[in-house]
């Protein structure tokens, strides 16, 4: 059984799930409340990794890291290293691939808070910071708890992004689902099986904690 | 009266789908590697049988797979030897052992503008940080890339550097991309009118690898066996070996 990978995929989908709601909130809920006229511009772009497919995506990911990009030079004195082969090049993929996963069903539970709620705190003197810690974010901890399950399993899922930027190099890049297509490659079906049953069990775990502690809190509030 | 419209309805179906039956085709499973070089072969071969070629074109390991699992191709042209003896095992192969009608190249690739000293003593240095290769568990190339390695007495002090790509292809894309500063890639890839104008190359000494020879098998029991052997032989008349040589691939003799 490959520990190192099941660790590394563990520590990638929490890295990438941790990022993308510190990300995913602010831009959710300027998603949420603005009414600028480049929002659904915005958010058509935060959608569009969806669209591409996760191995053209890579494609685009691996040349912008690469040092013919300004970004790719940039994010090499940043982190200090290339980051394509790389597990920060990882998360830097992962969180651009499930970003959609973050942002729409926050945006989606945002929407559904009740605007004369927030229009009271606002008007009680609430900062936006404020309101949205003290009302939206408790009001809509369903749709944290959804993002959070969403990213994080895709992000164990992922394959085609990590195939392209990371090099298969172990304890770095070389993650479960690549662990898999490798075995398979080799025609080691018996233990590519294995190693799918242990990733679609960590996700099957990790899927049933999260919703059951969502109803929990919706029997609470019921 | 409706006897006579499903009648006529039959006849014009039978009319229109009879093309499809007569239209004689080839199904062919070709090696990555071949992608550059295969398809004015391909024109080349319609145009003198009236047979009409059509190549998908995957990594050895996922054509070798889907062939056994039953997918309908009448040719199946490697990029190793290994792959074709794998559809002979599982009995889905007209032959009891692959014809090889090519033997690949190995070289050492760099792009123009990385800098990189291009010799396999310079991969020892610093000055060297990540070298691509195919990977060995399962790509020819990543396999003969492994050995000249070890038989260079490289592998060891070198390993840290090498960043694994999944087939011969997507090891060029890691080089070309400036991603990994050289690359163990084929021939065929290296004469690509792309990566010619990208960078330059060196040969891996022949005798530092086993020589990748590129097998052939025709699917067991498939529609278009007669014409796959014909493809066969088109493939090694010494002209086509001569057009293949001039892309990177080698005669086998």
């Amino acid at each position: 059984m490959d520990l190192q990978a099941l660790w590394l995929t563990l520590r990638l989908a929490a890295t990438t799930t941790l990022l993308l709601l510190a990300l995913g909130i602010p831009l959710a809920y300027w998603l949420a409340s603005t009414q600028a006229r480049w929002r659904p511009l915005i958010e058509a772009l935060t959608t569009l990794p969806i669209l591409l497919p996760p191995t053209v995506l890579g494609f685009y990911l691996l040349v912008l890291l690469g040092p013919h990009t300004g970004f790719g030079r940039f994010a090499t004195r940043l982190f200090g290293h290339p980051l394509a082969f790389s597990f920060s090049g990882l998360v830097v993929g992962s969180v651009i691939y499930s970003l959609p996963f973050a942002a729409q069903p926050l945006a989606a539970g945002f929407r559904a808070v009740d605007a004369a709620l927030i229009e009271q705190a606002r008007l009680l003197g609430a900062s936006r910071w404020r309101t949205l810690r003290s009302v939206l974010l408790p009001l809509s901890m369903h749709s944290v708890v959804a993002a959070a399950a969403l990213c994080f399993t895709h992000t164990v899922g992922e394959f085609g992004v990590v195939l392209m930027i990371g090099g298969d190099i172990p304890g770095a890049t070389h993650t479960l689902s690549i662990a898999i297509y490798d075995q398979v490659q080799d025609f080691s079906y018996a233990a590519a099986n294995r190693t799918a049953l242990l990733l679609v069990s960590i996700s099957a775990i990790a899927l049933v904690l999260l919703y059951s502690r969502r109803s929990r809190e919706g029997s609470a509030r019921g | 009266m409706s006897d006579r419209i499903a009648r006529t309805l039959a006849l014009s179906l039978l009319l229109v789908a009879l093309p499809a039956f007569a239209q004689k085709t080839l199904r062919i499973a070709a090696a990555a590697d071949l992608q550059p070089l295969l398809p004015p072969l391909l024109a080349q071969f319609e145009h003198e049988t009236g047979i009409h070629p059509d190549a998908s074109y995957q990594s050895s390991a996922t054509l070798a797979t889907q062939i056994i699992d039953g997918a309908p191709f009448d040719l199946f042209l490697a990029a190793d030897l290994s792959f074709p003896q794998r559809v002979i095992d599982a009995g889905r192969a007209e032959e009891a052992k692959p014809m090889p009608y090519a033997r690949g190249t190995l070289v050492l690739w760099t792009r123009n503008d990385s800098g990189a000293p291009l010799t396999l003593d310079a991969l020892r240095t610093d000055a060297i940080k990540t070298i691509a290769i195919a990977n060995p568990e399962h790509a020819p190339y990543g396999r003969a890339a492994q050995a000249a390695l070890q038989h260079l007495d490289l592998l060891n002090t070198v390993h840290a550097k090498l960043v694994i790509a999944e087939n011969i292809a997507q090891t060029a894309q890691y080089a070309d991309s400036g991603n990994a500063q050289v690359g163990f890639i084929s021939l065929t890839s290296a004469l690509t009118p792309r990566l010619k104008g990208d960078g330059h190359f060196v040969r891996v000494p022949a005798d530092a690898y086993p020589p990748i020879l590129q097998g052939a098998i025709v699917v067991r029991s498939s529609a278009g066996a007669a014409a796959a052997h014909r493809f066969l032989e088109f493939l090694q008349r010494p002209e086509t070996q001569q057009t293949l040589a001039a892309e990177g691939l080698e005669p086998v003799h």
